[in-house]
């Protein structure tokens, strides 16, 4: 059997999910220029939604999916307003923004283990079996599907938003500058607050596929960062292009990385490469030397 | 008064007040009048948190029974329970809290192997005999006097799966997914060695990390090498991702697991995914009703497991011979190495000169619909 059709599925499944992580950490970091944790717990706080209002209340799925969006950007929302505005305001430094983000991660994190267990959990239904498809003998289950496109359609509908619209470009004024845009008229922090929002809702669509995928416990965050913060380095910090790259690139590498050694190198393939790309390209492939 | 004096008089006050908290310390360990604490260490959350919790509850139980009954000696039994997460490096912090801030008397655990390990050295220093019900991982038997375990060896279970693949099963091409924890790579190589001097074939070898949750690659690999049977070794959650994306990729050959599968949170988690997987586990005697009662009251009745009831039983062994000769931890230990056919709920223990059971049986367990069921 040639197992070299099921391999690129597994690396497009693996750069589909940090694709999603990515895009949102990106377009986050690109505006405010910290490392924010807190959308890893928002992923979980995604997927906790999903889970209680699906398999607990029994409520419609896709309202559900819808909810846990929301409710995963309501809190990116609240973090930003609560906490990151004024530390903005302030002038504290990253290193400052980072551990209150930090602290919001732990917090929440906490407070999730608290309400639903530390226990880990699946969403869907495990008494069947999900449907599977097959392409070239790689076979791969309807939500992998699903995530797969998902991923495309999310990174083309940010694209175009930031291309296309009065919004975008005041987002993309922002992340060049934000003093110079507040100079010239641009309501900074409406933007930065709808930047968290848009954010942590992609962070919160990626904790449920997550869900979907395999299954979600409190903890799950701290793993969605790396990844998706091991991603955005790779395609270019800040970049949103960069980033759905580095998220596939990352994808195949540490898949393709294990076709002749044995599977557990993979972690090691994954972040040598992070530290190939910050000894000889830390700027990443999207953005440009400095 | 000349600064140096001034100096040299407040080194002597310094070095007196550490001298005096020093000795107040080491006597504070154990008042002769308080409670006895007992530290626990296990896995409270993280990749084994089901089985964890479950143990938790036995300990609690076996405690109760004993401070109902007046405990020992007159005094009460406390157990401390510190969260090993199943991880070294939060085992080692729980060890050290449990020896030097509570200044425990005997330690139960830790569950995994991985945990056990970690905190050994850190009991061995200390003088602390260290009992644990679950962690298999071979190295453990040459981990220090004061440590002992309840239950075998791996390297009874490795062998005795090697031989029940090839002679039971008449399977003798095996694809091995392992993680990469101190219980999974000391079952593997042990199983590895005897399926080999068997006669069987390894096919496909691969590892993951313990809390990976994407092992489609290696399955993949594990599948294109064709093996008649899978020996998947993980941990709850793994275990659960794991079953499932057997399942998507189409493995169709039966799958065969170790002990740490004895729990039911994977046969739920799994579900369908799970229907048929077996896997060996250390035997252990029916529970009794007033046990599985006991734990119900606990909410932990969900399909009892054999490292429950022989946590259980290391506390009671523990009061019965602190009842004989006191807390005094080198006494405990000299003890310890004398149990012998000590009857407990969950089997019948005699320790050997390393501290570990003389002997093992086991028994195959299999997921069916969300339950366990044994097999044989």
């Amino acid at each position: 059997m040639d197992i070299i059709p099921q391999i690129i599925v597994n690396s497009l499944i693996a750069g589909s999910i940090y694709s999603l992580v990515t895009l949102g950490f990106n377009l986050v970091y690109g505006a405010t220029r910290f490392v924010n944790m807190v959308p890893g717990v928002l992923a979980a706080i995604g997927g906790y939604t999903v889970y209680y209002l699906f398999n607990q209340l029994g409520s419609n799925l896709y309202l559900s999916i819808i909810a846990g969006i929301l409710i995963a950007g309501i809190f990116g929302y609240l973090s930003d307003h609560l906490v990151f505005r004024k530390l903005r305001r302030n002038k504290a430094s990253n290193l400052v923004s980072f551990v209150a983000s930090l602290g919001i991660f732990t917090m929440l994190q906490a407070v999730i283990s608290i309400l639903f267990t530390s226990q880990f959990q699946s969403i869907l239904d495990v008494t069947q079996s999900p449907t599977t498809y097959e392409i070239f003998g790689a076979t791969f289950t309807w939500i992998q599907g699903l995530i797969f496109i998902t991923a495309i359609v999310a990174f083309i509908g940010l694209a175009l938003v930031l291309k296309k619209t009065g919004f975008g470009k005041a987002v993309r004024a922002v992340s060049d500058d934000e003093e110079v845009s507040k100079i010239i008229g641009i309501n900074t922090d409406k933007i930065i607050s709808w930047i968290f929002f848009i954010g942590s809702c992609l962070a919160g669509l990626s904790g449920i596929f997550i869900g979907f995928d395999t299954g979600i416990r409190p903890t799950m965050g701290l793993v969605i960062v790396l990844e998706g913060a091991t991603a955005s380095i790779i395609g270019g910090i800040g970049n949103i292009y960069g980033g759905f790259l580095g998220a596939f690139l990352l994808g195949f590498v540490e898949n393709f990385g294990i076709l002749k050694i044995s599977g557990e190198w993979k972690p090691a393939i994954s972040f040598g490469l992070l530290v190939l790309f910050l000894l000889f390209k830390p700027e990443g492939i999207m953005n440009k030397k400095k | 008064m000349s600064k140096t004096v001034k100096i040299i008089i407040w080194l002597i006050v310094i070095v007196v007040v550490i001298a005096i908290g020093v000795s107040l310390s080491k006597k504070g360990g154990d008042t002769g009048t308080g409670p006895i604490k007992i530290g626990f260490v296990g896995p409270l959350t993280g990749d084994a948190a089901g089985i964890g919790e479950n143990l938790r509850a036995a300990v609690e139980v076996a405690r109760d029974e004993i401070n109902t009954a007046g405990g020992v000696k007159g005094r009460q039994i406390e157990v401390i329970f510190e969260d090993g997460q199943c991880d070294p490096k939060a085992a080692v912090n729980a060890g050290n809290k449990l020896v030097s801030v509570d200044k425990v008397v005997a330690i139960v655990g830790g569950l995994c192997s991985s945990e056990t390990l970690a905190i050994t050295p850190i009991a061995e220093q200390a003088k602390i005999p260290l009992v644990s019900p679950a962690s298999t991982n071979p190295k453990i038997t040459e981990a220090g006097d004061y440590i002992f375990r309840f239950v075998p060896s791996d390297l009874f279970q490795g062998k005795f799966a090697a031989e029940y693949l090839l002679k039971t099963m008449k399977k003798d091409k095996v694809g091995i997914l392992y993680c990469l924890s101190d219980w999974c790579t000391g079952i593997e190589s042990v199983f590895k060695q005897n399926f080999v001097d068997g006669g069987g074939k390894i096919v496909a070898e691969e590892g993951y990390q313990q809390d990976s949750r994407d092992l489609r690659s290696q399955i993949t690999k594990v599948k294109a090498a064709n093996p008649d049977i899978v020996y998947f070794l993980g941990y709850s959650d793994a275990s659960i991702v794991g079953l499932k994306q057997l399942q998507e990729l189409g493995v169709k050959v039966p799958i065969f697991g170790g002990d740490a599968w004895d729990d039911v949170k994977i046969a739920e988690g799994a579900g369908k995914a799970a229907n048929d997987a077996m896997f060996s586990v250390t035997a252990a005697k029916e529970y009794a009703q007033s046990f599985v009662d006991a734990m119900k009251a606990k909410n932990a009745d969900k399909e009892l497991n054999t490292y429950s009831g022989r946590g259980y039983d290391i506390l009671k062994v523990f009061a019965d011979i602190m009842g004989r000769v006191g807390v005094d931890s080198t006494k405990i230990k000299v003890e310890l190495y004398k149990v012998k056919d000590y009857q407990g709920i969950a089997d019948t223990y005699t320790l050997d000169e390393k501290g570990d059971l003389s002997s093992a049986n086991y028994s195959i367990k299999k997921f069916q619909n969300g339950k366990i069921i044994l097999v044989q």
